[in-house]
């Protein structure tokens, strides 16, 4: 039987004035309701016109809290504009996130690049996880730049671009230096050695070669290395195992 | 990254000039630092920190402790009581006031002379950690359940494998509690396992605790890490055992709840009994409530060798069993031959798991709860809690680490983690 929609209107009001510590039983009405929505985009659109306004001023940040929780769940890109609007309010952002980052609306990757560039260091950072952790190949260039800026924020980026595993992620990644300080030359060679672990488990192996052999060569002999070393190393003899697995 | 015989070397080396600072004699000619009959030389002791100390932390740090040929240099925890209390039982047991103490687990991690770490935090900290630990070059035996997530536990293995690290998980129970299944399965007394029940509590719970006045003997914002911010409530950071809402086992965003916590044990032991260490599921069955209301739901995973796990089947469902484990497990075999097996061991004539880890850090051995056969360990609980929250049958597709068809479900396969932390 269809829920009638009707009775989400006292659990909604009473999560529009919720604060943590409040009675938190109205919400079964609403748990319940999201899990049913799978499958019922008229309840399911009800409900992302429901949660909009808790996302907007007047409603607690346990509130928005609970809303992002749930448009997590069954969040589109409707919900989009009203999560977004939270990705540079400190106290707010990784909540945003937390629904923006799983909901796999186009329009949800564009809201986290759109603010990269808007909000500070430190939320920066969460949108390149959050862009690393969808394999977001659209915020290459973007997380590119990065690489030269903020050395936290650098680290970031370094570890996202070894989440895309494209060609232009590890032009990016190779074009920056494995020796550099502050955790960030760390960063890019960790990224670099996944993205050849990626090309090596796709079948790629001269391109996998060629990425820990450049490695390898970058860092030889260098202080502080060898851990990098040994495991560009590691790397190519597993291209020689697969290489001999493969005749 | 670092060289563990390099650093083991500079440790001593150190160790010499610190201590020859403040005394007259030089460190190195000291019996402990030569070693004994019963202890090793410094040179060849596995150094070790503790990261998260409390609870479980405090067991984990005491088996280390314990043994001669681990020297413990330094303790991490959040909360200053479970610190100095761990840095007073190092210090206790060396005589003498050598173990360091954080706040900050990175600062522990940078420390070049320390070859491994214990990890007994909540589990939202779980792969930040062993990530970050074997990025520095540093073996790891992490507490169970290893993993809060799905996409966590091949990038951990990743990780791990990537630096020769050895990283083993931490059930301290699946070889050493469940024997009495273990050994007649593996002797092939029962054929092959087609159906095991696991009774034990269900998945983590929404946590709408209020806020209280933050002590000042913690920092709460680096407890939280990269779970969502929250006020601080005692309840809701305690470190007991139970799941009943007293506890960060109880709540979704540091625990996957009993399911995942005792469950790793559980399903450890019987995963590892029915040798399915190598296996993920590869469908997640959800039994809605009876139209009658006299059966709960529950949810089973399948095999792709046959074998179907229950979680909290009804018991009247359940079918006559063929070797049973207390309450908790109940093992049904098709009774056809199978030849027997003996039972893997302990690494090194070992007879603990931390005796079992520390022999692997010594001979680059994977360890018996390697991370890899872990991981696959904590699939079936995660998707069991995934299939409950969304109250369906799920698919599971191990070559692309998704569900097929269920872009909702695929949506739980990880959770924005709070900045600055990343993976």
């Amino acid at each position: 039987m269809p829920l009638d929609l009707a009775s989400l209107d006292a659990p909604f009001a009473a999560l529009a004035a919720y604060d943590w510590g409040g009675d938190a039983t109205p919400f079964k009405a609403i748990d319940d309701a999201v899990v049913a929505a799978h499958g019922d985009s008229t309840l399911r659109t009800d409900l992302e016109k429901r949660f909009a306004p808790i996302l907007g001023a007047g409603a607690s940040r346990a509130a928005k809290e609970y809303a992002c929780r749930k448009l997590m769940m069954i969040g589109t890109a409707a919900s989009v504009p009203a999560l977004a609007a939270l990705l540079g309010d400190a106290d707010n952002s990784h909540m945003a996130r937390f629904a923006l980052e799983r909901i796999p609306a186009p329009e949800a990757a564009q809201a986290l690049r759109d603010a990269l560039g808007t909000v500070p260091a430190r939320l920066q950072i969460g949108m390149i996880e959050s862009l690393g952790g969808r394999g977001d190949a659209a915020s290459v260039p973007a997380l590119a730049r990065l690489l030269a800026g903020d050395q936290n924020v650098a680290v970031a980026a370094a570890t996202a671009l070894g989440h895309i595993h494209t060609p232009e992620a590890l032009a990016a990644l190779s074009s920056a230096d494995p020796l550099a300080g502050a955790g960030v030359g760390r960063a890019v060679v960790d990224a670099r050695l996944a993205t050849a672990e990626a090309l090596l488990a796709a079948g790629k192996r001269a391109e996998a070669r060629n990425v820990y052999q450049s490695l390898a060569d970058a860092v030889k002999g260098k202080p502080g290395a060898k851990g990098v070393e040994l495991a560009a190393t590691r790397g190519l003899l597993a291209c020689l195992d697969t290489l001999a697995a493969a005749s | 990254m670092n060289d563990r015989s390099i650093s083991r070397r500079r440790f001593v080396a150190t160790t010499s000039v610190a201590a020859g600072s403040a005394v007259a004699a030089p460190y190195v000619l000291t019996s402990k630092a030569l070693g004994d009959a019963t202890t090793p030389p410094a040179s060849d002791r596995i150094v070790m920190g503790g990261i998260g100390i409390g609870n479980q932390g405090k067991g984990d740090q005491g088996a280390f402790l314990g043994r001669p040929d681990v020297q413990y240099v330094a303790v991490c925890d959040v909360r200053k009581q479970w610190r100095d209390e761990g840095k007073d039982r190092a210090d206790a047991k060396y005589g003498n006031k050598d173990c360091a103490a954080y706040v900050d687990f990175r600062e522990l991690l940078a420390r070049d002379d320390i070859d491994a770490v214990h990890i007994a935090t909540p589990d939202h900290w779980h792969s930040v950690m062993t990530i970050a630990a074997c990025q520095a070059g540093k073996d790891v035996y992490l507490q169970k359940p290893e993993t809060l997530t799905l996409r966590e536990g091949p990038l951990m293995i990743a990780a791990a494998r990537r630096y020769g690290r050895v990283v083993s998980g931490g059930s301290q129970r699946v070889l050493g509690d469940y024997r009495s299944i273990v050994d007649p399965i593996w002797a092939g007394e029962i054929g092959n396992v087609t159906s095991i029940d696991i009774s034990v509590g269900g998945p983590s719970m929404a946590c709408y605790l209020p806020a209280q006045p933050t002590p000042p003997d913690i920092d709460w914002d680096l407890w939280l890490g990269p779970a969502p911010w929250e006020p601080y409530n005692s309840g809701r950071c305690d470190g007991n055992f139970g799941t009943g809402g007293n506890s960060w086992r109880s709540y979704y965003d540091y625990s996957g709840g009993s399911l995942t916590d005792w469950g790793a044990h559980h399903f450890g032991g019987t995963i590892f009994a029915a040798d399915l260490l190598d296996l993920q599921p590869t469908k997640v069955t959800y039994h809605p409530t009876s139209a009658d209301g006299k059966d709960a739901a529950y949810v089973s995973v399948a095999y792709p060798n046959g074998t179907e796990i229950f979680h909290n089947r009804p018991a009247r469902l359940r079918p006559e069993p063929t070797l049973t484990f207390k309450d908790a497990l109940r093992i049904v075999g098709d009774g056809r031959s199978r030849p027997a097996k003996p039972v893997p061991a302990y690494h090194g004539g070992e007879t603990s798991i931390y005796g079992d880890f520390i022999a692997c850090v010594k001979t680059r051995q994977r360890p018996f709860r390697d991370l890899e056969p872990a991981v696959n360990t904590m699939t079936g609980p995660h998707m069991i809690a995934i299939a409950y929250r969304l109250q369906r049958s799920l698919e599971w597709d191990r070559a692309t680490q998704q569900f097929v068809g269920d872009e909702q479900a695929n949506r739980f396969l990880d959770r924005a983690r709070r900045e600055p932390w990343i993976i």
